[in-house]
């Protein structure tokens, strides 16, 4: 090694790239050089301010950062409740709907409608009494399965 | 620990639609002491041989009874009346007929009934019978044959 390559691998080792077999070559020639020493000084001094640096930096920043994280971790929380809450709108809108609907059923459902077929389940009438002033009236009674009739003549139609 | 299920509780719409089930079930109750009168007009005549569908199982009665041909029902009212009220039902070709629920012991029902034409009353009567039953009044002419009318008491 000589002080026309030694640079290169003094930088390599400021950045911890250098191999082993190499940094002792490279050790071997700086105890040779003082050139060499000096300038592999200087730059082995350099990384430990620079880290020092950094660190300074970051712990001043780490405020704005913390700040930061707070405003984030503030707006995920927003985001998931805002979901929560129109999720439990979604799950449970049916619910006053299904109440409307129901509503809605009773007061038009047409079960009690005018249209719905005749299913008489007795045709066991008495007949407590029957007149008219114009008309006959005549009782017919054919048999229990058969509705009682009566049965209107009138006098000056029929 | 486990997530909620995004879809929700699967039982609960069930729940309600078993609630509304129950309650169009259940209809519009009614007291006790109300009647529903259900007065239908038929025409029945030998004017072709239709039968009228919305006369459900009385039909088959009408037809065994009487030699009509053809059955329509021209009309077709329901009313809640309570003990001691009347109430009147239009009928064909200006007739009326009056309903008045009268007091009766358990599941028996009476009905003072009027039907009258203008002036004239046609026919005044009392009936006894149970909720559900069914009572017919024909022999008023109208067009080519008679009017029919089934009186019913829920």
């Amino acid at each position: 090694m000589d002080c026309g390559t030694a640079p290169g691998k003094i930088l390599a080792k400021a950045d911890g790239l250098l191999p082993r077999e190499e940094a002792a070559e490279l050790a071997g020639h700086l105890a040779g050089c003082p050139a060499c020493a000096a300038e592999d000084a200087a730059l082995s001094a350099t990384g430990p301010l620079l880290r020092a640096l950094t660190g300074i930096r970051a712990m001043e920043k780490a405020p704005a950062l913390d700040a930061m994280w707070t405003r984030v971790r503030a707006g995920i929380g927003e985001s998931r409740e805002a979901r929560r809450r129109s999720s439990w709108i979604a799950r449970w809108v049916w619910i006053p709907a299904t109440v409307a609907v129901a509503i809605l059923a009773l007061l038009f459902y047409p079960a009690r409608t005018d249209r719905s077929p005749f299913h008489p389940s007795s045709f066991d009438v008495a007949v407590e009494d029957v007149e008219s002033d114009v008309a006959t009236v005549a009782l017919v009674d054919k048999g229990e399965d058969l509705p009682r009739v009566i049965w209107i003549i009138e006098d000056a139609k029929s | 620990m486990p997530s909620p299920d995004p879809r929700g509780r699967p039982g609960a719409p069930a729940l309600f639609f078993l609630l509304l089930l129950a309650l169009l079930a259940a209809g519009p109750s009614e007291a006790a002491d109300t009647v529903t009168v259900d007065v239908g007009a038929v025409y029945a005549s030998n004017e072709g041989t239709s039968i009228d569908p919305a006369l459900g199982t009385i039909r088959e009665k009408l037809q065994s009874m009487f030699n009509y041909t053809s059955y329509r029902m021209l009309d077709r009212k329901r009313r809640s009346l309570s003990v001691g009220e009347t109430g009147e039902f239009e009928l064909p070709d200006r007739r009326t007929l009056q309903a008045t629920p009268l007091p009766a012991r358990g599941n028996k029902v009476r009905l003072s009934i009027r039907i009258s034409e203008g002036p004239r009353n046609l026919l005044t009567t009392t009936l006894g019978l149970r909720r559900g039953g069914m009572v017919l009044v024909g022999g008023p002419p109208h067009q080519a044959g008679v009017l029919i009318l089934l009186i019913s008491a829920e």
